[in-house]
Protein backbone atom coordinates (compact mmCIF):
# COMPACT_ATOMS: atom_id res chain seq x y z
CA UNK A 1 0.00 0.00 0.00
CA UNK A 2 1.32 3.45 -0.88
CA UNK A 3 2.10 5.69 2.09
CA UNK A 4 1.19 8.86 0.27
CA UNK A 5 -1.20 9.60 -2.57
CA UNK A 6 -0.30 12.52 -4.77
CA UNK A 7 -1.85 14.17 -7.85
CA UNK A 8 0.37 15.01 -10.79
CA UNK A 9 0.28 18.07 -13.01
CA UNK A 10 2.74 18.33 -15.90
CA UNK A 11 3.29 19.90 -19.31
CA UNK A 12 3.38 16.81 -21.52
CA UNK A 13 3.76 13.05 -21.60
CA UNK A 14 7.53 13.28 -21.42
CA UNK A 15 7.30 15.13 -18.10
CA UNK A 16 4.69 12.64 -16.91
CA UNK A 17 7.05 9.75 -17.58
CA UNK A 18 9.80 11.57 -15.63
CA UNK A 19 7.50 12.24 -12.67
CA UNK A 20 6.21 8.69 -12.46
CA UNK A 21 9.76 7.40 -12.59
CA UNK A 22 10.87 9.77 -9.82
CA UNK A 23 7.96 8.65 -7.66
CA UNK A 24 8.83 5.00 -8.18
CA UNK A 25 12.46 5.60 -7.17
CA UNK A 26 11.62 7.73 -4.15
CA UNK A 27 12.21 6.72 -0.52
CA UNK A 28 8.52 7.44 0.09
CA UNK A 29 6.09 4.92 -1.41
CA UNK A 30 3.84 7.05 -3.56
CA UNK A 31 0.50 6.29 -5.17
CA UNK A 32 -0.72 8.51 -7.98
CA UNK A 33 -4.17 10.04 -7.57
CA UNK A 34 -4.86 11.67 -10.89
CA UNK A 35 -2.48 12.79 -13.58
CA UNK A 36 -3.24 16.02 -15.38
CA UNK A 37 -1.59 16.65 -18.72
CA UNK A 38 -1.74 20.44 -19.03
CA UNK A 39 -0.60 20.57 -22.65
CA UNK A 40 2.11 23.19 -22.03
CA UNK A 41 3.11 25.60 -19.31
CA UNK A 42 0.41 28.24 -20.03
CA UNK A 43 -2.38 26.31 -18.37
CA UNK A 44 -0.21 25.39 -15.36
CA UNK A 45 0.62 29.06 -14.86
CA UNK A 46 -3.07 29.96 -15.11
CA UNK A 47 -4.12 27.29 -12.61
CA UNK A 48 -1.17 27.08 -10.21
CA UNK A 49 -2.85 29.24 -7.57
CA UNK A 50 -5.93 27.05 -7.71
CA UNK A 51 -3.77 23.98 -7.24
CA UNK A 52 -2.12 25.72 -4.30
CA UNK A 53 -5.57 26.02 -2.73
CA UNK A 54 -6.59 22.49 -3.68
CA UNK A 55 -3.38 21.25 -2.01
CA UNK A 56 -5.06 21.83 1.35
CA UNK A 57 -7.08 18.70 0.66
CA UNK A 58 -4.53 16.55 -1.13
CA UNK A 59 -0.87 16.73 -2.17
CA UNK A 60 0.01 17.91 -5.66
CA UNK A 61 3.24 17.47 -7.54
CA UNK A 62 3.55 20.06 -10.30
CA UNK A 63 6.41 20.03 -12.79
CA UNK A 64 7.06 22.80 -15.24
CA UNK A 65 10.02 23.89 -17.36
CA UNK A 66 11.97 27.00 -16.41
CA UNK A 67 12.39 27.82 -20.11
CA UNK A 68 13.66 31.40 -20.42
CA UNK A 69 12.78 32.58 -16.92
CA UNK A 70 15.69 33.80 -14.83
CA UNK A 71 15.68 31.08 -12.17
CA UNK A 72 13.28 28.73 -10.41
CA UNK A 73 12.65 30.83 -7.26
CA UNK A 74 11.80 33.83 -9.45
CA UNK A 75 9.36 31.77 -11.52
CA UNK A 76 7.66 30.42 -8.38
CA UNK A 77 7.42 33.91 -6.88
CA UNK A 78 5.98 35.29 -10.09
CA UNK A 79 3.41 32.52 -10.49
CA UNK A 80 2.15 32.13 -6.91
CA UNK A 81 -0.02 34.90 -5.40
CA UNK A 82 0.01 33.41 -1.91
CA UNK A 83 2.62 31.44 0.04
CA UNK A 84 3.09 27.90 -1.22
CA UNK A 85 1.07 25.32 0.70
CA UNK A 86 3.35 22.56 2.06
CA UNK A 87 1.29 19.97 0.14
CA UNK A 88 2.15 21.62 -3.15
CA UNK A 89 5.40 20.23 -4.50
CA UNK A 90 6.15 22.75 -7.20
CA UNK A 91 9.23 21.63 -9.13
CA UNK A 92 10.91 23.45 -11.97
CA UNK A 93 13.18 21.67 -14.46
CA UNK A 94 16.15 23.84 -15.46
CA UNK A 95 15.67 24.75 -18.19
CA UNK A 96 13.62 21.91 -19.62
CA UNK A 97 12.91 18.36 -18.54
CA UNK A 98 15.19 17.11 -21.35
CA UNK A 99 18.14 18.37 -19.28
CA UNK A 100 17.23 15.79 -16.62
CA UNK A 101 17.46 13.08 -19.26
CA UNK A 102 20.79 14.40 -20.53
CA UNK A 103 22.11 14.13 -16.97
CA UNK A 104 22.48 10.39 -17.58
CA UNK A 105 25.32 11.25 -19.94
CA UNK A 106 26.70 7.84 -20.71
CA UNK A 107 23.33 6.14 -21.27
CA UNK A 108 21.92 9.06 -23.24
CA UNK A 109 24.96 9.20 -25.51
CA UNK A 110 24.68 5.46 -26.17
CA UNK A 111 20.97 5.82 -26.85
CA UNK A 112 21.54 8.63 -29.35
CA UNK A 113 24.62 7.05 -30.89
CA UNK A 114 26.95 9.99 -30.21
CA UNK A 115 30.09 10.64 -28.21
CA UNK A 116 29.55 11.22 -24.47
CA UNK A 117 31.90 14.20 -24.55
CA UNK A 118 29.30 16.18 -26.49
CA UNK A 119 27.08 16.36 -23.41
CA UNK A 120 28.19 19.01 -20.86
CA UNK A 121 28.74 18.00 -17.25
CA UNK A 122 26.32 20.58 -15.88
CA UNK A 123 23.15 19.96 -17.88
CA UNK A 124 21.21 22.69 -16.05
CA UNK A 125 23.48 25.15 -17.86
CA UNK A 126 22.15 24.19 -21.33
CA UNK A 127 20.16 27.17 -22.65
CA UNK A 128 17.66 25.23 -24.78
CA UNK A 129 17.81 21.51 -23.94
CA UNK A 130 15.18 20.48 -26.51
CA UNK A 131 17.09 22.09 -29.38
CA UNK A 132 20.28 20.66 -27.88
CA UNK A 133 18.89 17.09 -27.99
CA UNK A 134 17.78 17.61 -31.60
CA UNK A 135 21.24 18.90 -32.51
CA UNK A 136 22.88 15.93 -30.85
CA UNK A 137 20.59 13.55 -32.73
CA UNK A 138 21.60 15.20 -35.99
CA UNK A 139 25.08 13.79 -35.40
CA UNK A 140 23.81 10.35 -34.53
CA UNK A 141 25.34 7.30 -36.16
CA UNK A 142 21.88 5.68 -36.11
CA UNK A 143 19.59 6.57 -39.00
CA UNK A 144 16.42 5.65 -37.05
CA UNK A 145 17.32 8.05 -34.28
CA UNK A 146 17.92 10.85 -36.77
CA UNK A 147 14.62 10.44 -38.63
CA UNK A 148 12.62 10.13 -35.39
CA UNK A 149 14.18 12.97 -33.41
CA UNK A 150 15.30 15.51 -36.04
CA UNK A 151 12.62 17.39 -37.99
CA UNK A 152 12.70 16.93 -41.74
CA UNK A 153 14.53 19.59 -43.67
CA UNK A 154 12.26 22.55 -44.37
CA UNK A 155 9.83 21.55 -41.62
CA UNK A 156 8.45 24.13 -39.21
CA UNK A 157 8.38 21.50 -36.44
CA UNK A 158 10.91 22.00 -33.65
CA UNK A 159 11.38 18.30 -33.06
CA UNK A 160 11.12 15.17 -35.17
CA UNK A 161 7.94 13.13 -35.63
CA UNK A 162 8.65 10.53 -32.91
CA UNK A 163 10.73 12.74 -30.60
CA UNK A 164 8.64 12.28 -27.46
CA UNK A 165 8.03 8.58 -27.98
CA UNK A 166 11.77 7.90 -28.47
CA UNK A 167 12.72 9.87 -25.38
CA UNK A 168 10.03 8.14 -23.34
CA UNK A 169 11.43 4.81 -24.47
CA UNK A 170 14.92 5.87 -23.36
CA UNK A 171 13.54 6.88 -20.01
CA UNK A 172 11.82 3.58 -19.40
CA UNK A 173 14.75 1.49 -20.54
CA UNK A 174 17.93 3.28 -19.52
CA UNK A 175 17.36 6.46 -17.51
CA UNK A 176 18.67 6.38 -13.95
CA UNK A 177 17.66 9.38 -11.84
CA UNK A 178 20.36 8.59 -9.29
CA UNK A 179 23.01 9.07 -11.97
CA UNK A 180 21.30 12.00 -13.67
CA UNK A 181 20.98 14.03 -10.49
CA UNK A 182 24.77 14.31 -10.23
CA UNK A 183 24.73 16.51 -13.35
CA UNK A 184 21.55 18.44 -12.61
CA UNK A 185 21.05 20.46 -9.41
CA UNK A 186 17.37 21.05 -10.26
CA UNK A 187 16.76 17.29 -10.53
CA UNK A 188 18.70 16.71 -7.29
CA UNK A 189 16.47 19.17 -5.47
CA UNK A 190 13.31 17.60 -6.91
CA UNK A 191 14.36 14.10 -5.81
CA UNK A 192 15.25 15.41 -2.36
CA UNK A 193 11.87 17.11 -2.00
CA UNK A 194 10.09 13.87 -2.90
CA UNK A 195 12.26 11.85 -0.47
CA UNK A 196 11.53 14.19 2.43
CA UNK A 197 7.89 14.92 1.72
CA UNK A 198 5.32 14.35 4.43
CA UNK A 199 1.79 15.50 3.63
CA UNK A 200 0.30 18.12 5.93
CA UNK A 201 -3.11 16.96 7.09
CA UNK A 202 -6.12 19.14 6.28
CA UNK A 203 -6.76 21.62 9.08
CA UNK A 204 -10.18 20.13 9.87
CA UNK A 205 -8.61 16.75 10.58
CA UNK A 206 -5.98 18.32 12.83
CA UNK A 207 -8.72 19.62 15.05
CA UNK A 208 -9.68 16.10 16.07
CA UNK A 209 -6.69 16.20 18.47
CA UNK A 210 -8.49 18.74 20.66
CA UNK B 1 -40.56 11.19 -17.30
CA UNK B 2 -36.92 10.42 -16.70
CA UNK B 3 -34.98 7.48 -15.34
CA UNK B 4 -34.07 8.93 -11.96
CA UNK B 5 -32.30 5.95 -10.52
CA UNK B 6 -30.48 2.90 -11.84
CA UNK B 7 -29.08 -0.16 -10.11
CA UNK B 8 -27.29 -2.92 -11.94
CA UNK B 9 -25.78 -6.22 -10.95
CA UNK B 10 -23.55 -8.24 -13.25
CA UNK B 11 -24.49 -6.22 -16.33
CA UNK B 12 -21.63 -6.41 -18.83
CA UNK B 13 -18.66 -4.38 -17.47
CA UNK B 14 -20.42 -3.67 -14.19
CA UNK B 15 -20.69 -5.92 -11.16
CA UNK B 16 -22.66 -3.37 -9.21
CA UNK B 17 -23.94 0.06 -10.09
CA UNK B 18 -26.19 2.27 -8.01
CA UNK B 19 -26.60 5.82 -9.26
CA UNK B 20 -29.12 8.65 -9.30
CA UNK B 21 -29.62 10.17 -12.76
CA UNK B 22 -30.41 13.76 -13.72
CA UNK B 23 -32.14 14.86 -16.88
CA UNK B 24 -28.73 15.29 -18.49
CA UNK B 25 -25.96 12.77 -17.81
CA UNK B 26 -22.45 12.71 -19.25
CA UNK B 27 -20.55 9.42 -19.16
CA UNK B 28 -16.78 9.84 -19.08
CA UNK B 29 -14.27 7.02 -19.00
CA UNK B 30 -11.33 5.50 -20.86
CA UNK B 31 -11.78 3.30 -23.92
CA UNK B 32 -13.55 0.00 -23.19
CA UNK B 33 -14.63 1.12 -19.73
CA UNK B 34 -18.26 0.39 -20.59
CA UNK B 35 -19.84 3.69 -21.61
CA UNK B 36 -21.75 2.08 -24.48
CA UNK B 37 -22.64 -0.90 -22.30
CA UNK B 38 -24.08 1.47 -19.72
CA UNK B 39 -26.29 3.00 -22.42
CA UNK B 40 -27.16 -0.50 -23.61
CA UNK B 41 -29.17 -1.17 -20.43
CA UNK B 42 -31.79 1.25 -21.69
CA UNK B 43 -31.74 -0.22 -25.17
CA UNK B 44 -32.16 -3.66 -23.59
CA UNK B 45 -35.27 -2.52 -21.73
CA UNK B 46 -36.57 -1.07 -24.98
CA UNK B 47 -35.84 -4.33 -26.80
CA UNK B 48 -37.92 -6.19 -24.21
CA UNK B 49 -41.02 -4.05 -24.79
CA UNK B 50 -40.76 -3.12 -28.46
CA UNK B 51 -43.01 -4.70 -31.07
CA UNK B 52 -41.47 -7.98 -32.18
CA UNK B 53 -39.15 -7.85 -29.20
CA UNK B 54 -39.37 -9.58 -25.85
CA UNK B 55 -36.98 -10.83 -23.21
CA UNK B 56 -35.71 -13.80 -25.24
CA UNK B 57 -35.14 -11.65 -28.32
CA UNK B 58 -33.37 -8.93 -26.31
CA UNK B 59 -31.03 -11.50 -24.75
CA UNK B 60 -30.45 -13.33 -28.05
CA UNK B 61 -29.58 -10.10 -29.88
CA UNK B 62 -26.78 -9.66 -27.37
CA UNK B 63 -25.41 -13.14 -27.91
CA UNK B 64 -27.08 -14.85 -24.92
CA UNK B 65 -26.95 -14.15 -21.22
CA UNK B 66 -23.37 -15.40 -20.96
CA UNK B 67 -22.36 -12.42 -23.14
CA UNK B 68 -24.33 -10.01 -21.00
CA UNK B 69 -23.16 -11.27 -17.64
CA UNK B 70 -20.20 -9.41 -16.16
CA UNK B 71 -16.88 -11.19 -16.71
CA UNK B 72 -15.87 -10.31 -13.17
CA UNK B 73 -18.89 -12.20 -11.80
CA UNK B 74 -18.41 -15.70 -10.44
CA UNK B 75 -20.73 -18.72 -10.31
CA UNK B 76 -23.11 -17.49 -13.00
CA UNK B 77 -25.20 -15.17 -10.87
CA UNK B 78 -28.35 -13.47 -12.17
CA UNK B 79 -28.14 -10.30 -14.21
CA UNK B 80 -30.18 -7.70 -12.36
CA UNK B 81 -31.56 -4.35 -13.49
CA UNK B 82 -33.60 -1.90 -11.46
CA UNK B 83 -34.78 1.42 -12.85
CA UNK B 84 -36.68 4.12 -11.00
CA UNK B 85 -38.73 6.60 -13.03
CA UNK B 86 -39.72 10.09 -11.89
CA UNK B 87 -41.32 13.15 -13.44
CA UNK B 88 -38.06 15.11 -13.17
CA UNK B 89 -34.65 15.16 -11.45
CA UNK B 90 -34.89 15.05 -7.68
CA UNK B 91 -38.58 14.12 -7.61
CA UNK B 92 -39.98 11.03 -5.87
CA UNK B 93 -40.21 7.94 -8.09
CA UNK B 94 -43.47 7.26 -9.92
CA UNK B 95 -42.42 3.82 -11.07
CA UNK B 96 -39.83 1.27 -10.15
CA UNK B 97 -39.09 -1.74 -12.34
CA UNK B 98 -36.80 -4.54 -11.20
CA UNK B 99 -35.85 -7.64 -13.10
CA UNK B 100 -33.44 -10.50 -12.44
CA UNK B 101 -32.50 -12.81 -15.33
CA UNK B 102 -30.74 -16.13 -15.21
CA UNK B 103 -29.53 -18.66 -17.74
CA UNK B 104 -27.42 -21.59 -16.70
CA UNK B 105 -25.10 -23.49 -18.99
CA UNK B 106 -27.11 -25.89 -21.10
CA UNK B 107 -30.39 -24.00 -20.73
CA UNK B 108 -31.89 -23.07 -24.08
CA UNK B 109 -33.52 -19.86 -22.94
CA UNK B 110 -33.03 -17.35 -20.20
CA UNK B 111 -35.59 -17.08 -17.43
CA UNK B 112 -36.75 -14.58 -14.90
CA UNK B 113 -35.49 -14.96 -11.37
CA UNK B 114 -37.89 -12.20 -10.43
CA UNK B 115 -39.85 -9.35 -11.93
CA UNK B 116 -41.15 -6.62 -9.64
CA UNK B 117 -42.98 -3.37 -10.24
CA UNK B 118 -43.89 -0.58 -7.88
CA UNK B 119 -45.94 2.54 -8.54
CA UNK B 120 -46.39 5.44 -6.13
CA UNK B 121 -48.84 3.35 -4.07
CA UNK B 122 -46.55 0.39 -3.57
CA UNK B 123 -45.72 -2.92 -5.16
CA UNK B 124 -48.11 -4.02 -7.91
CA UNK B 125 -46.22 -6.97 -9.37
CA UNK B 126 -44.20 -9.65 -7.64
CA UNK B 127 -43.09 -12.58 -9.70
CA UNK B 128 -42.63 -15.51 -9.57
CA UNK B 129 -46.23 -15.86 -8.45
CA UNK B 130 -48.53 -18.89 -8.13
CA UNK B 131 -49.16 -19.12 -11.86
CA UNK B 132 -45.41 -19.09 -12.53
CA UNK B 133 -44.99 -21.90 -10.02
CA UNK B 134 -47.53 -24.00 -11.92
CA UNK B 135 -46.07 -23.23 -15.33
CA UNK B 136 -42.35 -22.33 -15.20
CA UNK B 137 -42.40 -21.61 -18.97
CA UNK B 138 -44.09 -18.33 -18.06
CA UNK B 139 -40.80 -17.17 -16.60
CA UNK B 140 -39.30 -16.95 -20.10
CA UNK B 141 -41.35 -13.80 -20.68
CA UNK B 142 -41.70 -10.60 -18.73
CA UNK B 143 -45.11 -9.19 -17.97
CA UNK B 144 -43.76 -5.89 -19.17
CA UNK B 145 -43.64 -7.17 -22.75
CA UNK B 146 -47.15 -8.68 -22.72
CA UNK B 147 -50.04 -6.45 -23.64
CA UNK B 148 -52.42 -8.86 -21.93
CA UNK B 149 -50.50 -8.56 -18.66
CA UNK B 150 -49.18 -5.01 -18.59
CA UNK B 151 -52.41 -3.03 -18.53
CA UNK B 152 -51.79 -1.56 -15.09
CA UNK B 153 -48.26 -0.50 -15.94
CA UNK B 154 -48.47 0.21 -19.65
CA UNK B 155 -47.12 3.71 -19.07
CA UNK B 156 -43.88 2.09 -17.94
CA UNK B 157 -43.74 -0.14 -21.03
CA UNK B 158 -44.42 2.85 -23.29
CA UNK B 159 -41.61 4.79 -21.65
CA UNK B 160 -39.07 2.07 -22.32
CA UNK B 161 -40.42 1.57 -25.83
CA UNK B 162 -39.76 5.19 -26.74
CA UNK B 163 -36.08 5.19 -25.77
CA UNK B 164 -33.96 6.24 -28.73
CA UNK B 165 -30.28 5.84 -29.43
CA UNK B 166 -28.06 7.73 -31.85
CA UNK B 167 -24.61 6.88 -33.06
CA UNK B 168 -24.84 8.19 -36.59
CA UNK B 169 -22.43 6.81 -39.17
CA UNK B 170 -22.34 9.38 -42.01
CA UNK B 171 -21.32 6.76 -44.59
CA UNK B 172 -24.52 4.82 -43.87
CA UNK B 173 -26.67 7.90 -44.35
CA UNK B 174 -25.00 8.75 -47.63
CA UNK B 175 -25.06 5.22 -49.03
CA UNK B 176 -27.91 3.37 -47.33
CA UNK B 177 -28.12 0.91 -50.22
CA UNK B 178 -24.45 0.09 -50.28
CA UNK B 179 -24.90 -1.82 -47.05
CA UNK B 180 -27.33 -4.54 -48.00
CA UNK B 181 -29.10 -6.68 -45.47
CA UNK B 182 -32.07 -6.40 -43.19
CA UNK B 183 -30.73 -3.33 -41.39
CA UNK B 184 -30.01 -3.16 -37.69
CA UNK B 185 -33.00 -3.17 -35.35
CA UNK B 186 -33.81 0.33 -34.12
CA UNK B 187 -31.56 1.87 -36.77
CA UNK B 188 -28.94 3.07 -34.29
CA UNK B 189 -26.46 4.14 -36.98
CA UNK B 190 -28.80 6.20 -39.12
CA UNK B 191 -29.12 3.93 -42.15
CA UNK B 192 -32.78 4.89 -42.52
CA UNK B 193 -32.36 8.38 -41.11
CA UNK B 194 -33.51 9.99 -44.37
CA UNK B 195 -36.63 7.82 -44.44
CA UNK B 196 -37.38 8.83 -40.88
CA UNK B 197 -37.17 12.47 -41.88
CA UNK B 198 -39.34 11.86 -44.97
CA UNK B 199 -42.03 9.99 -43.04
CA UNK B 200 -42.51 12.84 -40.56
CA UNK B 201 -45.67 14.88 -41.18
CA UNK B 202 -44.81 17.81 -43.52
CA UNK B 203 -45.53 20.62 -41.06
CA UNK B 204 -43.44 19.10 -38.27
CA UNK B 205 -40.71 18.21 -40.73
CA UNK B 206 -40.45 21.74 -42.10
CA UNK B 207 -40.46 23.23 -38.64
CA UNK B 208 -37.66 20.95 -37.48
CA UNK B 209 -35.55 21.44 -40.59
CA UNK B 210 -35.91 25.19 -40.29
CA UNK B 211 -34.77 25.03 -36.65
CA UNK B 212 -31.83 22.88 -37.68
CA UNK B 213 -30.95 25.29 -40.47
CA UNK B 214 -30.82 28.14 -37.97
CA UNK B 215 -28.58 26.12 -35.70
CA UNK B 216 -26.33 25.27 -38.63
CA UNK B 217 -25.81 28.94 -39.50
CA UNK B 218 -23.03 29.31 -36.97
CA UNK B 219 -21.47 25.90 -37.56
CA UNK B 220 -21.62 25.72 -41.35
CA UNK B 221 -22.31 29.30 -42.51
CA UNK B 222 -22.09 28.38 -46.22
CA UNK B 223 -25.11 26.09 -45.92
CA UNK B 224 -28.56 27.64 -46.54
CA UNK B 225 -32.15 26.53 -47.12
CA UNK B 226 -32.07 23.01 -45.72
CA UNK B 227 -35.01 21.06 -47.13
CA UNK B 228 -35.94 17.50 -47.90
CA UNK B 229 -36.68 16.22 -51.35
CA UNK B 230 -37.16 13.00 -53.31
CA UNK B 231 -35.30 11.78 -56.35
CA UNK B 232 -36.86 10.23 -59.50
CA UNK B 233 -36.86 6.82 -57.85
CA UNK B 234 -38.71 8.22 -54.85
CA UNK B 235 -35.77 7.91 -52.45
CA UNK B 236 -35.69 10.65 -49.80
CA UNK B 237 -32.84 13.17 -49.62
CA UNK B 238 -31.78 16.24 -47.73
CA UNK B 239 -30.86 19.23 -49.81
CA UNK B 240 -29.29 22.60 -49.12
CA UNK B 241 -27.82 25.53 -51.00
CA UNK B 242 -24.09 25.61 -50.65
CA UNK B 243 -22.91 29.18 -51.18
CA UNK B 244 -19.69 29.83 -53.00
CA UNK B 245 -18.32 32.40 -55.43
CA UNK B 246 -21.16 31.91 -57.93
CA UNK B 247 -24.00 34.33 -57.19
CA UNK B 248 -26.70 31.68 -56.62
CA UNK B 249 -24.69 28.96 -54.95
CA UNK B 250 -25.15 25.29 -55.76
CA UNK B 251 -27.63 22.72 -54.54
CA UNK B 252 -26.07 19.91 -52.59
CA UNK B 253 -27.51 16.66 -51.35
CA UNK B 254 -26.59 14.78 -48.21
CA UNK B 255 -24.08 12.67 -50.12
CA UNK B 256 -22.03 15.85 -50.53
CA UNK B 257 -22.46 17.10 -46.97
CA UNK B 258 -19.42 16.75 -44.74
CA UNK B 259 -19.37 14.13 -41.96
CA UNK B 260 -19.64 16.87 -39.38
CA UNK B 261 -22.62 18.53 -41.08
CA UNK B 262 -24.48 15.23 -41.35
CA UNK B 263 -23.80 14.28 -37.76
CA UNK B 264 -24.89 17.68 -36.53
CA UNK B 265 -28.12 17.52 -38.55
CA UNK B 266 -28.92 14.05 -37.21
CA UNK B 267 -28.05 15.09 -33.66
CA UNK B 268 -30.34 18.10 -33.80
CA UNK B 269 -33.10 16.08 -35.47
CA UNK B 270 -32.92 13.43 -32.73
CA UNK B 271 -33.09 16.09 -30.04
CA UNK B 272 -36.19 17.58 -31.68
CA UNK B 273 -37.76 14.23 -32.55
CA UNK B 274 -39.37 13.06 -29.34
CA UNK B 275 -39.82 13.75 -25.67
CA UNK B 276 -38.41 10.53 -24.27
CA UNK B 277 -35.03 9.28 -23.19
CA UNK B 278 -32.33 9.85 -25.80
CA UNK B 279 -28.97 8.07 -25.72
CA UNK B 280 -26.19 9.88 -27.57
CA UNK B 281 -22.97 8.11 -28.37
CA UNK B 282 -19.99 10.48 -28.60
CA UNK B 283 -21.83 13.45 -30.16
CA UNK B 284 -18.50 15.26 -30.50
CA UNK B 285 -17.28 13.08 -33.40
CA UNK B 286 -16.32 15.00 -36.57
CA UNK B 287 -17.21 18.34 -35.02
CA UNK B 288 -14.99 21.37 -34.60
CA UNK B 289 -13.90 22.09 -31.02
CA UNK B 290 -15.79 25.39 -30.93
CA UNK B 291 -19.06 23.63 -31.84
CA UNK B 292 -18.42 20.87 -29.29
CA UNK B 293 -18.05 23.46 -26.54
CA UNK B 294 -21.59 24.73 -27.12
CA UNK B 295 -23.17 21.26 -27.48
CA UNK B 296 -24.12 20.98 -23.79
CA UNK B 297 -26.03 24.26 -24.04
CA UNK B 298 -27.70 23.15 -27.30
CA UNK B 299 -28.73 19.87 -25.67
CA UNK B 300 -30.05 21.74 -22.66
CA UNK B 301 -32.13 24.12 -24.80
CA UNK B 302 -33.54 21.35 -26.96
CA UNK B 303 -34.42 19.15 -23.98
CA UNK B 304 -37.55 21.25 -23.95
CA UNK B 305 -39.86 22.41 -21.22
CA UNK B 306 -40.39 18.92 -19.89
CA UNK B 307 -36.68 18.32 -19.60
CA UNK B 308 -36.52 15.27 -21.75
CA UNK B 309 -33.65 13.08 -20.55
CA UNK B 310 -30.43 12.80 -22.55
CA UNK B 311 -27.56 10.44 -21.70
CA UNK B 312 -24.31 11.25 -23.46
CA UNK B 313 -21.13 9.19 -23.70
CA UNK B 314 -18.04 11.27 -24.41
CA UNK B 315 -14.27 11.39 -24.63
CA UNK B 316 -14.23 15.11 -25.22
CA UNK B 317 -12.59 17.59 -22.88
CA UNK B 318 -14.20 20.37 -24.93
CA UNK B 319 -17.68 18.99 -24.30
CA UNK B 320 -17.06 18.88 -20.55
CA UNK B 321 -15.42 22.30 -20.43
CA UNK B 322 -18.85 23.96 -20.10
CA UNK B 323 -19.11 25.30 -16.56
CA UNK B 324 -22.88 24.90 -16.77
CA UNK B 325 -22.38 21.16 -16.33
CA UNK B 326 -22.71 20.15 -12.69
CA UNK B 327 -20.62 17.46 -11.02
CA UNK B 328 -23.87 15.59 -10.34
CA UNK B 329 -24.41 15.31 -14.12
CA UNK B 330 -21.13 13.51 -14.80
CA UNK B 331 -20.53 9.81 -14.24
CA UNK B 332 -16.93 8.68 -14.10
CA UNK B 333 -16.40 5.10 -15.27
CA UNK B 334 -13.25 3.50 -13.91
CA UNK B 335 -12.27 -0.04 -14.91
CA UNK B 336 -11.09 -2.22 -12.02
CA UNK B 337 -10.36 -5.92 -11.72
CA UNK B 338 -13.80 -6.33 -10.19
CA UNK B 339 -15.57 -4.69 -13.11
CA UNK B 340 -16.08 -1.04 -13.94
CA UNK B 341 -16.93 1.34 -11.12
CA UNK B 342 -19.47 4.10 -11.83
CA UNK B 343 -19.21 7.20 -9.65
CA UNK B 344 -21.13 10.44 -9.78
CA UNK B 345 -18.36 13.04 -10.09
CA UNK B 346 -19.82 15.28 -7.38
CA UNK B 347 -19.54 12.47 -4.82
CA UNK B 348 -15.74 12.45 -5.16
CA UNK B 349 -14.35 14.92 -2.65
CA UNK B 350 -11.36 15.95 -4.76
CA UNK B 351 -13.52 16.65 -7.80
CA UNK B 352 -15.83 18.75 -5.61
CA UNK B 353 -12.83 20.67 -4.29
CA UNK B 354 -11.58 21.43 -7.79
CA UNK B 355 -15.04 22.44 -9.05
CA UNK B 356 -15.55 24.72 -6.06
CA UNK B 357 -12.21 26.40 -6.68
CA UNK B 358 -13.38 27.17 -10.21
CA UNK B 359 -11.93 24.40 -12.35
CA UNK B 360 -14.07 23.39 -15.31
CA UNK B 361 -15.73 19.95 -15.18
CA UNK B 362 -13.27 18.82 -17.85
CA UNK B 363 -10.28 19.94 -15.79
CA UNK B 364 -11.61 18.17 -12.72
CA UNK B 365 -12.77 14.99 -14.43
CA UNK B 366 -10.79 14.22 -17.59
CA UNK B 367 -7.49 13.48 -15.77
CA UNK B 368 -9.33 10.68 -13.96
CA UNK B 369 -10.40 9.10 -17.23
CA UNK B 370 -7.07 9.39 -19.05
CA UNK B 371 -5.21 6.11 -19.43
CA UNK B 372 -1.58 6.00 -18.38
CA UNK B 373 0.34 5.16 -21.51
CA UNK B 374 3.80 3.70 -21.17
CA UNK B 375 6.41 4.18 -23.89
CA UNK B 376 5.30 2.46 -27.09
CA UNK B 377 8.17 0.01 -27.44
CA UNK B 378 6.59 -1.84 -30.33
CA UNK B 379 7.00 1.28 -32.48
CA UNK B 380 10.76 0.91 -32.31
CA UNK B 381 11.09 -2.85 -32.63
CA UNK B 382 12.88 -3.32 -35.90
Amino acid sequence: MPETYINLVFEDMLSETVLRRLLRCSRVTYGVGFAHNAGGSGWIKKRINDFNRAAQGMPYLVLTDLDTCECAPVLIRQWLDTPKHPNLLFRVAVREVEAWLLGCREAFAAFLGISESRIPTNVDGIADPKAFVVDLARRSRKRDVRVDIVPEEGSMAQVGPAYNERLRLFMEMSWDPAVAKRRSPSLRRAIRALDLFEPALPSSRNRSNC
Amino acid sequence: MIVSHLSLKNWKNFRTVDVPLRSRVFLAGPNASGKSNFLDVFRFLRDIVKRGGGLQQAVAERGGLSQIRCLAARNEPAVEIEAGLAEASGQPPLWRYAVGIQQSRGEASSRLVYERIWNHDGQILDRPDDSDAKDPMRLTQTHLEQISANETFRELARFFDSVSYLHLVPQLVRNPRAFAGPGIPGDPFGQSFLERVASTPPKTRRSRLSKIEKALVSAVPQLKELTDTKDEAGAPHLEAIYEHWRPRGAKQREDQFSDGTLRLIALLWSLLESQSLLLLEEPELSLNAAIIRILPAIIHRLQGKHKRQVLISTHSAELLSDQGIGGEEIFILTPTEEGTKVEVASTIQEVRDLLEIGFTPAEAVIPRTTPQLGAQRWLFDA
